[in-house]
């Protein structure tokens, strides 16, 4: 065999292999770094209101209200880039159910895909109907391919939007698209911390818990009915418990002596990883959550915490101070095959692994001393610090598509929750009241 | 040879994808929002404590799907944010009155708290001094139970703190018992830097925070 087989044979794996972890998506290096890189030029004609409804909240109109979300969504998805017609000198009138003629000359201009609707209210005052028409015009076929019809209550304006943004998302990438996930986090009421889940943007948070002590570093399990967390029930002694966010019920997982924290669900929910000091310091363990059977995964004088899995679900990285301070290391889920694989700064924590595989984002220090978000390869080959100036930066988490992270900072003063891409671009600050918001984590897709 | 090379190539990539799908197959088996919770669960946490035997099941059910465009789109009924918080107000006042009770009794006794330098769990001679201090209080109360709690300044992750926080408070319990106190009489616990004194972000606040804090315990 000559060296250029060997060289291909290798290739053909390594594609083999992207293809297993991105499964079949595009990469998001790629796309952070490509200058060629092309997104699909979008259009949002508008969301004609019918039958003169306002919205309850602050007499704006219905239509305007979801076009407002509806781009914010669509600007968020990384998947196209948003085009103003009127900037193209396009003005299009009152839209109807087919296309309008004026979307000709912007597909001329380049725009792909043009997309409009409608929304209203019924007029029963005592509890009013929302109804939402969305189209989607493509330049390719200079037709309307497709629309959504939605209705329901005026509570769920927001997800009708999201819906739709998701749909579009789907329709040109083949993905479930991120505008219907949910951002779990931890918010400061009184002296107390308590868990919380929004919309991905901020907006629709509600209180899961209220027990008026701490629940820390929540984590969803993979069907997004559950959330497993950090609790302190009683003050003393720290559980791992699981609620159901349906019902408010809760199970309590892990109870042994000593610290019970950071739990992580594996991507097909098989397996809870979790860090206990039952047994001296603080070890990883992994619970079969069917068979119940614990298998402890390190055994080293040093602590180790904060396993995040692999999508692929047979590897783990942790962060553990076995070297010093502590650092990011990786193993497979039995726990064999431990390797270290962040070397440079004297402290990187709080690994969490992206859904596509190819990037770990980490809380590292930087050489001011900074607590910031880093990125680095599985493989350790590629290292990039993602935030930069003041204020301490914690808690990393993906979104289901790769594209972007949330995170903790207190780079404002308070701890509030921030977006950012994953090249470091759009940062974008999604919590705004409350006195310390931290620890937040992405739902999975649906 | 070139031929040869690309068909390798294929099957691989090929097996690759399709290890790559299946896990996604399993997606759409299961449909509808508000799927049946599973068992409700036991194990309220022991003593001795352990792992619960009782496990919802938390493996794909893919609810809440996308149904693609249609040109002739039917209506689809929007639900959604059923969430509900099991809200227990009760909660949140009984455990400011057992956190008073605690400082009430641990004012009283004059127990006092050590202090820990940046990233470190040492003791320092100023920490022995107090623990002294605190160490002939407990012996001479042989009847009381004291908690050390451990505690961080803001600076470094939440987790990795909770980490910290128990060392500080196993190194202030361990070097009671080395004075000793005995060891039934003490528990630790870590509080990361979840529970901070001061919230300024300056280093005269973090060295407040960097503590353990030794509170005689009053409650469970």
């Amino acid at each position: 065999m000559t060296f250029r087989t060997v060289v291909i044979i290798s290739l053909c794996l390594s594609v083999g292999l992207a293809w297993i972890i991105e499964s079949g998506a595009t990469d998001v290096f790629l796309e952070a770094t490509r200058p060629d890189f092309q997104k699909i030029p979008l259009a949002v004609a508008g969301i004609d209101n019918i039958g003169g409804a306002d919205s309850p909240e602050g007499r704006i109109r219905l239509g305007n209200r979801i076009e407002e979300i509806l781009k914010a969504d669509v600007r968020r998805s990384l998947v196209f880039s948003l085009v103003d017609l009127p900037g193209l000198g396009i003005k299009v009138g009152n839209l109807g159910t087919g296309p309008n003629p004026e979307f000709k000359k912007a597909a001329e201009q380049g725009v792909s895909v043009i997309v409009w609707g409608k929304a209203g209210m019924t007029n029963d005052a005592k509890d009013p109907d929302v109804n939402m028409d969305g189209y989607v015009y493509d330049a390719g076929s200079n037709e309307m391919v497709g629309g959504k019809r939605y209705a329901g209550s005026t509570s769920v304006v927001r997800l009708m939007a999201h819906r739709f943004a998701d749909e579009l998302v789907f329709r040109y990438t083949g993905e479930p698209g991120i505008a219907r996930t949910k951002i779990a986090y931890v918010s400061e009421q009184g002296s107390a911390r308590e868990l919380f889940v929004m919309d991905y943007d901020g907006h629709d948070s509600r209180q899961l818990t209220a027990d008026g002590f701490l629940n820390l570093m929540p984590r969803w399990s993979p069907d997004r009915r559950f959330i497993v967390f950090t609790a302190y029930r009683n003050r003393n002694t720290q559980n791992i418990d699981m609620i159901e966010l349906a019902t408010g019920k809760r199970w309590t997982l892990v109870s042994l002596s000593g610290l019970n924290i950071t739990p992580a669900l594996s991507p097909d929910g098989n397996f809870l990883a979790f860090a206990s000091s039952h047994e001296g310091n603080s070890e990883l363990y992994s619970l079969d959550t069917r068979t119940k059977a614990m298998q402890r995964l390190t055994v080293h004088a040093g602590g180790d915490l904060s396993p995040s899995w692999a999508p692929s679900g047979r590897e783990l990285v942790f962060a553990s101070d076995r070297s010093g301070g502590p650092q990011i290391f990786l193993m497979s889920m039995d726990g064999t095959n431990v390797r270290r694989l962040t070397f440079e700064g004297d402290y990187n924590a709080a690994p969490a692994w992206s859904p596509r595989g190819n990037w770990i984002a980490y809380v590292c220090r930087s050489p001011k001393k900074e607590y910031k978000i880093c990125l680095i390869t599985p493989d350790g080959q590629k290292r990039v610090q993602l935030t930069a100036g003041p204020g301490v930066d914690d808690s990393p988490s993906w979104s289901p598509d790769g594209r972007h992270l949330v995170f903790s900072s207190t780079a404002g003063g308070k701890s509030q929750i921030y977006m950012i891409n994953a090249d470091g671009k759009d940062l974008e600050r999604i919590t705004f009241t409350g006195t310390h918001n931290s620890a937040p984590a992405w739902s999975p897709a649906s | 040879m070139k031929r040869l090379q690309s068909a390798m190539c294929v099957p691989l990539i090929f097996g690759s994808i399709m290890l790559g799908l299946s896990g996604c197959s399993s997606k759409a088996i299961q449909s509808g929002g508000d799927s049946q919770p599973a068992q409700q669960g036991a194990a309220k946490g022991s003593d001795e404590g352990g792992v619960s035997q009782n496990i919802p099941d938390t493996s794909f059910s893919g609810q809440d799907g996308l149904r693609g465009l249609d040109k002739n789109p039917s209506e689809e009924r929007v639900g959604g944010n059923t969430l509900t918080a099991k809200a227990d107000p009760g909660s949140a006042s009984r455990q400011m009155e057992e956190i008073r009770a605690e400082q009430a009794a641990s004012a009283a006794a004059g127990l006092r708290d050590v202090f820990f330098a940046y990233d470190s769990f040492a003791i320092s001679e100023e920490g022995r001094q107090v623990l002294a201090r605190n160490a002939e209080w407990i012996k001479s109360n042989p009847g009381v139970y004291v908690k050390v709690e451990g505690h961080c300044d803001e600076r470094g992750t939440s987790a990795y703190n909770l980490v910290l926080g128990e060392k500080r408070a196993k190194a202030a319990r361990n070097y009671l018992v080395e004075l000793g106190v005995a060891p039934k009489q003490l528990s630790i616990v870590s509080y990361g830097k979840e529970r901070p004194v001061c919230t300024e972000h300056a280093e005269s606040c973090y060295s407040q925070n960097r503590r353990g804090h030794v509170v005689v315990k009053t409650g469970k």
